[in-house]
């Protein structure tokens, strides 16, 4: 199934994943396609993080496979999942501190770095032209999210929103496949949700697939081509915004539930 | 006058190899944490190696002395997989890669005495022991080398880590390890890479000093401490407080030998003396290092 007729890029399939005598994930399936934006939805304790940690190589899966396009990526450490282009951001925001805001994307394209170590000690004019030219990449994306002026800024000089935008364009100067994020909207003001949004639309434009755990439906409906909804581990519900909102187990176990504590 | 400027030549002249011991501590240490001692015992085999490239085999200075470099450079990352890689991978703590350096300190001394005996063993150096004439003063040939060479070292390597992505992604690998990995950063490439650095700077301070005093397996020691202090005055963390830590250092040093009542001898005390004021009143040294002042 498929938001936007793109390529099939990530096929997860009997995803499952038990701590002690809790079923975190239990044989979750579903595809990511290129361009899509995806979002895994479910009450807490549905098992989102979990999947994330899965998809991202934080955890290991006890059973199921992640394809990669054909490759195999299930049970590869984080930084392997990474070198493969599938890149995360963190929900409480990570960047390299003590760094301005252009080096810190200028880490995050290390991935297309091709000189070596020695090449760029030695001031190598191969070296040179790529450092150059990443640096002008690293300006247009910064440009791309909205943090244009901020180039020379300190990262801690930066709002938490800005932040979570620098996130954004440090995954973006890795060339990724795929961007995870993970709970972009927590702690975001409606303003920088809305700025958010606008740039992740803007990331799955470019072909980029995004896969998003969130659980503010506001920021995620109007934003996802499809929605995955997890309850207890399991998937209850795969499809458009638009329907799953109408499906009976979705608003029970998810929608019912807040309605119902909020009564 | 010309007391003054000569006094300054040999200042930039100590300086330099203080600075440059310090940035090899510096080197291996950012990305990785690792306080190596082994530094001195690699500017020791690197001046016996260009005792070997230069004097035995009387290769032209530049291939002679680059020669030199690059076998110490290799030891340096051999040294990093064989002994440091296969601790920091199954966890070891820190201090465990920095004593098993310690270790390695006896076993390049000894390699040494083994190999080039415990004699001094005289360098040619690169372009004679004249002086230049430079109006009030006349600065020996090979001060004038030693100060452009460790300029040079020194002012390549800052632009290295300001300049370059490579530089960058070493800082972000001291900053978060983690992080870095997810980056796509080889983590055991920028390990290996800092280790041989490392070294060659080292090596390259050991090269320089050896025609000045004479290759001898024991001359790491006083190069390691002299190297060790001026990192801790400067501050720990850039490549401008190697640089200023060197020159401070070796302007007590050369002041204290020339104007203080003491015996010469007395005056390698002195960077241990100033360490441990530093140590005491500004532990951060002259300049702290970024975003963790």
């Amino acid at each position: 199934m498929s938001g936007t007729g793109g390529r099939t890029l990530l096929t997860v399939r009997g995803l499952a994943k038990r701590f002690g005598g809790l079923v975190a994930v239990d044989d979750v399936d579903f595809d990511l396609d290129d361009g899509e934006i995806l979002g895994i939805i479910g009450p807490n304790g549905a098992g989102k993080t979990t999947t994330f940690n899965l998809i991202a190589g934080a955890l290991r899966a006890d059973a199921g496979s992640i394809r990669l396009r054909d490759a195999e990526i299930a049970g590869l450490p984080a930084h392997k999942v990474a070198a493969r282009g599938i890149l995360r951001t963190f929900q409480h925001n990570r960047p390299f501190k003590g760094m301005n805001v252009l080096e810190n994307l200028l880490v995050g394209a290390h991935r297309r770095v091709r000189a070596r170590p020695w090449a760029a000690a030695l001031g190598l004019p191969s070296a040179r032209r790529e450092d150059a030219a990443l640096a002008a990449a690293a300006r247009e994306t910064l440009a791309f999210v909205g943090l244009g002026d901020h180039a020379a800024s300190d990262v801690s000089k930066l709002s938490f929103g800005q932040g979570r935008l620098l996130e954004c364009a440090r995954a973006l100067m890795g060339e990724p496949a795929i961007i995870l994020f993970d709970e972009p909207a927590a702690g975001l003001t409606s303003v920088e949700a809305e700025r958010l949004g606008g740039v992740i639309r803007g990331i799955a434009a470019r072909g980029i697939a995004v896969l998003l755990i969130e659980h503010d439906m506001r920021f995620l409906l109007p934003l996802a081509h499809r929605v995955v909804v997890l309850d207890r581990g399991a998937k209850i519900a795969d499809g458009t915004p638009a329907a799953i909102s109408r499906e009976p187990a979705v608003i029970e176990a998810y929608l019912g539930r807040h309605a119902g504590a909020a009564a | 006058m010309t007391d003054l400027l000569e006094l300054a030549v040999s200042i930039l002249e100590a300086g330099g190899i203080y600075a440059l011991m310090a940035l090899a501590y510096l080197v291996v240490l950012r990305p990785t944490g690792i306080i190596n001692f082994a530094v001195g015992e690699w500017a020791t085999l690197a001046s016996f190696f260009s005792v070997a490239t230069l004097g035995w085999w009387n290769l032209p200075y530049i291939p002679g002395a680059v020669l030199a470099l690059a076998g110490v450079a290799a030891i340096g990352a051999l040294t990093e997989q064989a002994t440091v890689r296969p601790m920091i991978e199954r966890g070891a703590p820190i201090l465990t890669p920095i004593l098993i350096l310690l270790g390695m300190v006896v076993v390049y001394r000894e390699a040494a005495a083994l190999g080039f005996g415990t004699q001094n063993l005289r360098v040619p150096p690169p372009l004679g022991f004249g002086r230049i004439d430079l109006g009030p003063i006349a600065i020996p040939m090979q001060s004038a080398v030693v100060i452009a060479v460790s300029g040079i070292m020194l002012a390549g390597t800052w632009a290295f880590f300001e300049r370059t992505i490579w530089g960058k992604a070493f800082q972000a690998v001291a900053i978060d390890r983690v992080a870095a990995g997810l980056m796509g950063i080889n983590l055991r490439l920028v390990a290996a890479f800092s280790f041989a650095g490392g070294a060659a700077i080292a090596g390259t301070a050991g090269v320089l000093q050896a025609p000045l005093t004479s290759a001898h397996y024991l001359m790491g020691l006083p190069l390691a401490i002299k190297g060790f202090s001026a990192l801790v005055i400067g501050g720990v963390g850039r490549v401008e407080g190697c640089i200023l830590g060197g020159l401070v250092l070796a302007a007590c040093e050369r002041l204290v030998m020339r104007y203080a009542p003491i015996p010469s001898g007395f005056a390698i005390g002195v960077p241990l003396l100033l360490m441990i004021l530093f140590l005491l009143v500004r532990p951060t040294g002259l300049i702290g290092a970024r975003g963790r002042t």
